[in-house]
Formats: structure tokens, C-alpha cells, sequence
């Protein structure tokens, strides 16, 4: 029980921790929160369903179409909501207004999705055979396997991407002080943009992923995801890559346990929980340094 | 008369002058520059506990409104304390966490009724009409029914009530607790090296926001007689945040008119309230591009006192 548990929490988990990093990734770079992420996720999944049940795509080609779509909102976005308030920066402009534009966003995108879609919960149609393999005292299914493969692969990639490629380096570089990053010669811009598209198409390829693992897409996922994405930036310190990954693991495995050991119509509530008890014991998060500028 | 008395005007008027109430509550919290995206979560606490306490536990609607604030006041402790501490957006993260999760227990427990929520909670209105008509006003005096006379109370009440609270709220701008509030919106860390005790005051200002939205949901609960977790979402906050963004969070004025534009807008356009929370999202991103201070701010102010001559002291 205890080991079958911990294959589902981690499946879960590592789809918690595909969104988070979206969060901390543009938290990196540009110092904002961007409410509108959940969005941009539900949208991601809703392009996997219509690619997989409309045009009979196989699953990957879903999550790559996904992950586009995804990417192209991303980039619409940081162009209608946050570039305007860039370019404004300094001139007594609050650090709440990034803010305020992407839930502005985010609200339109949901309610944008009620119309294109309708408001019901609809079903991921079957992707997988039902196949089941035994390990040990564990039995995970092929979807398990797909959702996990896929997910730690995205965040093996992304690691080695940030930490050895010339980009990556950029990228970090960026997240360190945009204005130094831009004087050493790094067009921070593109920079920014890569960021915000990158994070967006994680988030889709994580909507994807979701919606196997429930199998259901509906508009308000969105907000639920969201929030527990924002859960796990707390969790794992702001703008902290390895703390995203590992938080939403941690996320994912507390959910499934307080589910089966448990109050199962609380399940939402285990995010906040861990909001207020880190908040409460360590603020900077579980990897974050002190000053809230290390582990990137 | 009988057009300045329909009762859907009056009832629109009766929402303009609770949404103000809940544009003073996060005007309050937005004094410190903090983000509050739970003020729905508080107003939820406040309607649910005023409802319960009239219908369960047989208190007076007048004792039961109150009370339903300080227990709104008493979990944004609860809440705050730890977010507040941090500088940033702690707490805006850590309120959409809370309003979700309140949602979700009012979903869940028994007493609350789950998702079929309460209903049959007292009538302010209902109330009042009792009370005239055992003052012998039954029949209504002069042409004015008994039901159109207490809504009109109800009308006046809600205005005395967002008076008394504009009226504080420009007597804080005033005293130490109101300074404090704006050094701290300019620059957290000034105000830190000035001596002013940042966590306190932001608690402070956060845990008058809490108590006033749960008093206008108690006041809500009772001028509707029906509530249910689906009243109090995400989308409700962001309801109540686009009064403040509007009409700006500077000054008093901002929420206030923007509460009373947003309300008004809906009831004159009818078929845009299809469309409402598109028409709101693109309102906070085009309101943050172009002015993010808002329609009111300082400077509008100061213009428009120069237009009608007077001078600024």
C-alpha cells in the first residue's frame, strides 16, 4: 500500500513539478509571478485532447502541439502584459502591477475557454492499453510510466540545458541581474521571451500529462493547478529551479498520502497547508539560501 | 417617486453600496502596498458565520454582523502573520491559497450545508419591515409601501455605513497608523530604517481589510437570504481587486467608483455580462499598460480642484 502509494504521489508530483518550474523559471528571469500560467496549462491540455480526439494524433505529437500552442500563448502574453509594464519600469510603477496584468490575463483565458469549449468536464480518450507491470511490492501502469518518463526526461533536459549550453548560460545570467546580463552583451529580450515560452510550453506538455493521469480536461483546472504550481514555489524558494522539482514531488506524494490515509475532499487544501507551515518554518523554502538568490 | 422607488433600482443600489464596502477592504490592505486575493474567502467567513449564528444558534442579525467581522479579523491573523513577515508577494500567494482552501472546507462540512449552501437566513430587509409595522407604519405612510419604505432604509444604511468608512479612511491618512501605511507602499525598507514596525502595520491594515469584508459578506448574507461556496470564488476576488484597479487604489475614491462603475456596468450593457469576466480581464491588463494608478489618483484630484477654483492647502 505504502509503495503503491508513493509510485502514484511521484506521478503526480512530477507533473506538479513540470508546472512549478514554469513558475520559477519566469520568477527566475523576470522577478514576477505569472497568475496566468494555470492558463496557459489548461489551454495546453484542451490542444492535446482536440489533437488527440479530433485529429487522432498519437499521444507525443499531442504533447509537442501542446507544448507550440502553449508557447505562441506564452509569447502573446509577455507581449500584451508584461512587456508594456517593462518598458515603464522605474517610473513609480508598483511591483504588483505584473501581477495584477497576468491574473488579468488569466481570468480572460479561462473565461475565453468557457466559450471555446464549454464548461463540462470532458474525458481523455484512451491512449494506452491497460497494461500493468509488477515490481516489487508496486504495480504501475503504462500511462504511470509515460507521465513519469516524460517528465523527469523534460527535467533532465532542461538541468543539463541551464547548466552547460551557451543559452542556459544566458539564461541564468539574465535571472542574476537582467541589466549586467545586458551590458555583458546578452540580448536579455530574447532572453525573456525564450523564458516565458519555454515555461509556457512546460505548463502545456504538463496539461497533457494531467489530463492522462485524471483523465479529465475542463476549463477550471486552471485555477486548482495554478495555485498548487504557486504552492510548490513557495515550497521550494522562490525562483529556484532544483526546489521546483523536488517540491512538486513533495507536493504530489503528501496529496496521494492525505488522500488515502485519509480526508479525501481535502485533498486541495494540502497545498495550502504547506503554504502557511513553510511560511511559518522556513521562508525561504526548503532550498532556498537566505538571501533568496542562490541555487539557480 | 414610483421610479426612484423600483425595486431594481433600489436593489442595484443596495449591491453599489456593498461592492464599496468591499473596495474599502482592499483599498486598506492595498494602503501598504500588499496584494490581499483572499478578501472573497473573508467575505465568506463573515456570511457563513453571521448566517449560521442567526439561524442556528438564534442571534440577533445586529450582534450576528459583528461578530462575523472579528472572526474574519481574527483567521487573517491567522494568515497574515506568517505571510507579512516577507517582503514581496507572500502574501498575495499565500491569501489565493486561503480562499481556495475556505471554498473548499464550506464545500465539505455539514453545517454549512456543502455545495447546496445555506438558505432561509434572515432578511435585513424582512426584519425591518416587522419592526415598522409593529411601530404601526403597516400600510406605509404616504403612497409608500411598507416593503419599498425598508428598502429604502436598507439603502440608507449600507450609504451611512460607506460614509463612516470613507470618513476613517481619510482620518487614517491623517494619524500615525495612516503614515505609517504609506511609507510603507513607498518604500518598505525606508520605512523599516525610519523605525516603523513594517510587520505590525501591515498586519494591521490586513486584518482591518479581513474584518470589513467579512462584515459586508454578513451583510450580504442578509440582504440576500441565500449563500453558497460557488458566491465566494477566485472569480469574486478578482471582482473585488478590479474595483480597486479601476478606479484606483490611492485614495478612498478609486474602489469606490470603481465599484460603483462595475456594478452599473453589467445592469446598462446586457449583453456584454456574457462576456463580463473577458471584459474585466482585459480591463486589469489594459488598467496596468496605460494607468496603473488608476482613474483617480492625486493628481486627478488636484486638477479637478484647480478646474473649480479652489485652491489646494
Amino acid at each position: 500500500m505504502f509503495w503503491q502509494q508513493l509510485v502514484n504521489g511521484l506521478t503526480l508530483g512530477s507533473t506538479y513539478s513540470l508546472v512549478a518550474l514554469g513558475y520559477t523559471l519566469i520568477m527566475g528571469v523576470l522577478d514576477i509571478v505569472n497568475m496566468a500560467h494555470g492558463e496557459v496549462f489548461m489551454f495546453g491540455a484542451f490542444v492535446g485532447l482536440i489533437l488527440v480526439t479530433n485529429f487522432h494524433c498519437n499521444i507525443f505529437v499531442a504533447m509537442l502541439g501542446a507544448a507550440i500552442v502553449s508557447a505562441l500563448l506564452g509569447i502573446l502574453l509577455e507581449r500584451v502584459a508584461l512587456r508594456p509594464l517593462r518598458r515603464k519600469n522605474g517610473s513609480g510603477i508598483s511591483h504588483l502591477a505584473p501581477l495584477i496584468s497576468t491574473i488579468g490575463v488569466s481570468i480572460f483565458l479561462e473565461s475565453l475557454a468557457l466559450k471555446l469549449f464549454g464548461p463540462q468536464t470532458q474525458a481523455f480518450p484512451q491512449t494506452f492499453s491497460n497494461t500493468i507491470y509488477t515490481i516489487g511490492p508496486m504495480k504501475i501502469s503504462l500511462v504511470q510510466v509515460v507521465i513519469l518518463a516524460v517528465a523527469f526526461g523534460l527535467m533532465l533536459v532542461l538541468r543539463f540545458w541551464l547548466a552547460r549550453t551557451k543559452i542556459g548560460k544566458a539564461l541564468r545570467a539574465t535571472a542574476e541581474s537582467t541589466e549586467t546580463a545586458g551590458i555583458l552583451g546578452v540580448n536579455t529580450n530574447l532572453i525573456i521571451v525564450l523564458t516565458v515560452s519555454l515555461a509556457s510550453g512546460l505548463g502545456g506538455i504538463a496539461g497533457v500529462l494531467v489530463g492522462l493521469t485524471f483523465n479529465a480536461v475542463e476549463p477550471t483546472m486552471g485555477i486548482s493547478m495554478g495555485l498548487k504550481g504557486l504552492a510548490v514555489l513557495i515550497l521550494g524558494g522562490m525562483g529556484n529551479i532544483t526546489g521546483a522539482m523536488f517540491g512538486g514531488l513533495v507536493l504530489g506524494v503528501a496529496e496521494v498520502f492525505s488522500v488515502a490515509y485519509g480526508a479525501s475532499s481535502y485533498r486541495d487544501a494540502v497545498a495550502f497547508g504547506m503554504i502557511i507551515l513553510i511560511l511559518f518554518l522556513r521562508p525561504q523554502g526548503l532550498f532556498g539560501a537566505k538571501d533568496q538568490t542562490g541555487g539557480r | 417617486m414610483d421610479i426612484l422607488l423600483n425595486p431594481y433600482y433600489l436593489q442595484i443600489g443596495t449591491f453599489i453600496m456593498l461592492n464599496a464596502i468591499l473596495g474599502v477592504s482592499i483599498y486598506l490592505t492595498l494602503a501598504t502596498g500588499q496584494l490581499s486575493l483572499g478578501n472573497a474567502g473573508f467575505m465568506s467567513i463573515g456570511a457563513y458565520t453571521s448566517a449560521l449564528l442567526t439561524l442556528k444558534a438564534g442571534f440577533s442579525v445586529l450582534l450576528a454582523v459583528p461578530l462575523a467581522g472579528f472572526v474574519a479579523a481574527a483567521v487573517s491573523v491567522v494568515i497574515g502573520f506568517p505571510a507579512l513577515r516577507l517582503k514581496g508577494l507572500y502574501l498575495a500567494i499565500a491569501t489565493l491559497g486561503f480562499g481556495e482552501v475556505v471554498r473548499v472546507i464550506f464545500l465539505n462540512l455539514k453545517i454549512t450545508n456543502g455545495a447546496l449552501g445555506l438558505s432561509g437566513i434572515p432578511s435585513m430587509t424582512i426584519l425591518l419591515g416587522k419592526t415598522l409595522s409593529s411601530l404601526g407604519l403597516g400600510s406605509g405612510i404616504g403612497g409608500v409601501t411598507l416593503q419599498q419604505l425598508s428598502s429604502v432604509l436598507i439603502l440608507f444604511f449600507l450609504i451611512l455605513i460607506v460614509a463612516l468608512l470613507v470618513f476613517a479612511c481619510l482620518r487614517l491618512s491623517r494619524c500615525r497608523a495612516g503614515r505609517a501605511f504609506a511609507a510603507i507602499k513607498t518604500d518598505e525598507t525606508a520605512a523599516e530604517a525610519m523605525g516603523i514596525n513594517t510587520t505590525y502595520y501591515k498586519l494591521l491594515a490586513f486584518l482591518l481589510g479581513a474584518f470589513i469584508a467579512g462584515v459586508a459578506g454578513a451583510l450580504s448574507a442578509h440582504l440576500t437570504f441565500y449563500i453558497g461556496p460557488v458566491d465566494f470564488d477566485y472569480h469574486r476576488t478578482v471582482e473585488i481587486l478590479i474595483f480597486a484597479v479601476l478606479g484606483g487604489s490611492n485614495l478612498v475614491w478609486g474602489p469606490i467608483l470603481g465599484a460603483f462603475l462595475l456594478t452599473l456596468l453589467p445592469e446598462i450593457l446586457r449583453a456584454a455580462s456574457d462576456y463580463r469576466m473577458m471584459i474585466y480581464g482585459a480591463i486589469l491588463v489594459l488598467m496596468m499598460a496605460f494607468r496603473p494608478q488608476g482613474l483617480i489618483s492625486e493628481e486627478t484630484l488636484r486638477f479637478w480642484k484647480g478646474k473649480l477654483g479652489r485652491e489646494e492647502k
